[in-house]
């Protein structure tokens, strides 16, 4: 099981005990980010949509690759990858 | 005994503490700093509810025993593979031991344990009508829910743009009660849609005296929403968005703008209105409010009444100012906070 690093924007850390850091482990990058709102499920409701897709203005980097674009979540992560949420502000 | 004032905005939410006599206030905050509060209430037991929102991240509930520690409630949310999106909280409300919640886009759900689990409502959500349901300029809303004191069956939901709804039998089956009110949107086939009400106010003695804040004019109903009357002698215009009563004097509180197509106070004067005979007639407060080159508005929950007497009124506008009468609306002034856009308030006795 790999140990990843998540960050987290500021206004997501009050659903993570205000940490914006934190290490989650996991095979694959979906099962990182299931870990990640099993340990705190609040903030898979801001993360996720009903459908259980990523909402349409939150940006998640695994290392610098945007993850929107991925076919699947179901690649492998190694140990010191880096899972970035971000949010997408549009408009000015 | 002393107030307590939520205010809910674009950018977070405050809380406004008086001394007994409402004259000094201190004010903490934000909560939720960068989050949209759009719902706030206190129910009977002390427990605060927020609706919060963002545009990133959606909608949420959190609740609130002493207002020091928040927790994020379970729901509401819509069925994965439904058709219907949640894109707000609109309002939280208790009746009979029983939460509700209206929400965007419009829906109702209610909660058994207090808030921490939300079940959908089918007979709203699920309207034969439900098909032919329209959002108005603020979305399709849930945004106002009554009850009746004295029958627990009967309840009352307000939708924007679709209209003002009634059960009888305890939530099971609705039916739309808008008659004598001018349509909006006409549907071809249900013609019992496509009202737009803004705001609902009720006697609580008598729950089947409701007043209506409605996009095509201000509203009296004395059975329960059946049949629909205009009142609006001495309003400047029929359009508004909140509408208020203090429960003790029976007093009415209304802030009307200058129709649909423009949305700001006639003639840039901000003017809450007041009446004291149930509607029949309205008198414009002006004593300390702005009386030119005042253009926000008063949004639909951005407008309460305190449980004193004389009445304390209180609304914040769409500038981030918030204004305050302890004297009935007799005069007015504002309260030690420039907030960022007010969406709603909520008072309570501490």
């Amino acid at each position: 099981m790999a140990t990843l690093t998540v960050r987290l924007p500021r206004m997501l850390s009050g659903f993570t005990d205000g940490r914006m850091e934190l290490e989650i482990e996991g095979d694959t990058l979906a099962g990182a980010l299931a870990a990640l709102t099993a340990r705190y499920p609040a903030l898979g409701v801001h993360l996720f949509d009903e459908r259980g897709t990523l909402r349409g203005h939150v940006l998640c980097f695994h290392n610098d690759e945007n993850t929107r674009w991925l076919p699947t979540l179901e690649r492998p992560v190694k140990s010191g990858d880096v899972i970035t949420i971000m949010q997408a502000v549009t408009g000015g | 005994m002393a107030n307590l004032l939520i205010v809910g905005t674009d950018k977070g939410a405050f809380l406004l503490r008086s001394d007994s006599r409402r004259a000094q206030w201190t004010v903490e905050g934000p909560l939720f700093k960068g989050w949209r509060v759009t719902a706030a209430t206190r129910d009977a037991q002390g427990r605060t509810f927020l609706g919060v929102n963002s545009t990133v991240y959606g909608p949420a509930i959190q609740v609130s025993d002493n207002l020091k520690s928040w927790r994020q409630v379970s729901g509401p949310a819509y069925p994965k593979d439904g058709r219907r999106k949640l894109t707000q909280i609109w309002k939280i409300f208790q009746a009979n031991g029983v939460h509700y919640c209206g929400v965007a886009e419009a829906g109702l759900f209610r909660s058994e344990d207090r808030g921490e689990s939300w079940q959908p409502v089918p007979g709203l959500n699920e309207h034969e009508t439900a098909a032919a349901w329209t959002p108005g300029a603020g979305g399709l809303c849930a945004h106002a829910i009554l009850h009746d004191r004295t029958n627990p069956q009967r309840m009352w939901c307000g939708i924007s743009a679709v209209g003002v709804f009634r059960t009888d039998d305890g939530g099971r089956t609705w039916h739309p009660k808008n008659k004598g009110v001018t349509v909006v949107l006409e549907d071809k086939i249900y013609k019992d849609v496509g009202y737009c009400v803004h705001g609902l106010a009720q006697d609580p003695d008598n729950p089947s005296l409701i007043w209506r804040q409605d996009h095509r004019g201000m509203y009296r109903t004395r059975d329960g929403g059946d049949t629909w009357e205009k009142i609006e002698r001495g309003l400047p215009s029929g359009f508004g968005f909140p509408i208020a009563l203090h429960a003790k004097s029976r007093t009415l509180f209304a802030l009307p703008l200058e129709s649909d197509e423009f949305r700001m106070p006639p003639e840039g004067k901000l003017r809450v209105y007041r009446s004291t005979n149930g509607g029949d007639a309205w008198q414009p407060l002006i004593k300390g409010l702005p009386q030119g080159n005042s253009y926000d508005v008063v949004l639909r929950h951005a407008l309460t009444v305190d449980t004193f007497d004389p009445a304390g009124v209180y609304f914040g506008t769409t500038a981030g100012a918030l204004y305050a009468s302890r004297d009935g609306g007799e005069s007015w002034h504002t309260l030690p906070l420039v907030a960022p856009r007010i969406v709603c308030l909520a008072i309570a006795v501490e």
